[in-house]
């Protein structure tokens, strides 16, 4: 038996999760999981928009397994995202409601993670179902460089061990 | 497909995916499933198991009929 794992996208003021495994996860100037064209990252005049943190974690809702641990994310390595536009992370162990970022201090750049320098979400012993290890904070940023128009979906993996 | 861990009497673990089975035969060492959510976020996510068996800080990983043995920390 195993573990059934989501990966959830947390928003509002009281971490409200929505099911993301299989989902897009959409930066925008806005809190909220929908996937839609409302609030959109802009291409500034000069200088950088930032797009509103998102905030992802591990949820195990169910299955059968003694425990999960060493919980980690990261890319591949190579933004396919094109000029003037980043994605940054940080791990976070306590929820705080989505805001707009201001800058990239505190956070690495998300393809700086790969499979051989992970960024770690948790070391554990984890048991039983609910949000496990630390939250994945996203946030994308949009140079006055970048091109317009809808950029290239990118992949994020979480990873874990689990007897 | 998620591999399924198992101990015997003699404290040996077995870890199968169906068609391939690994076997830990000592009490030491340790053995799991290392998952991952590939491309989470997207619509093309998929899940991924690799089964690890480790003794004596040598690493065999399986994952269907690839089997690589060596003493790095490897994710999928």
């Amino acid at each position: 038996m195993a573990a059934t794992v989501q990966i959830i996208e947390k928003n509002g003021a009281g971490g409200t999760g929505t099911d993301k495994t299989s989902g897009t996860v959409r930066f925008k100037n806005a809190d909220n999981a929908t996937v839609d064209t409302s609030n959109p990252m802009v291409k500034p005049v000069s200088g950088t928009d930032y797009s509103f943190e998102k905030w992802l974690r591990m949820n195990v809702t169910g299955g059968t397994y003694t425990s999960i641990s060493n919980v980690k994310a990261y890319s591949d390595g190579s933004s396919g995202m094109g000029t003037g536009v980043g994605v940054y992370a940080k791990a976070v162990t306590t929820y705080a409601t989505p805001a707009e970022a201001t800058s990239t201090t505190g956070y690495t750049s998300l393809f700086t993670y790969t499979s051989g320098s992970t960024l770690t979400l948790g070391a554990g012993p984890y048991s039983s179902t609910g949000e496990k290890g630390d939250h994945l904070v996203l946030m994308m940023t949009v140079a006055d460089t970048a091109s317009g128009g809808v950029t290239a979906s990118e992949t994020l993996t979480i990873a874990w061990d689990e007897i | 497909m998620v591999h399924e861990i198992t101990t015997d009497a003699n404290g040996n673990r077995h870890g199968s995916d169906g068609a391939v089975t690994v076997s830990l035969l000592s009490a030491a060492g340790s053995m799991f499933k290392r998952r991952a959510i590939k491309a989470a976020g997207t619509e093309q996510a998929q899940e991924v198991c690799w089964l690890v068996a480790e003794l004596n800080g040598v690493r065999v990983y399986q994952n269907g009929s690839a089997v690589i043995v060596t003493t790095e920390d490897m994710y999928p």
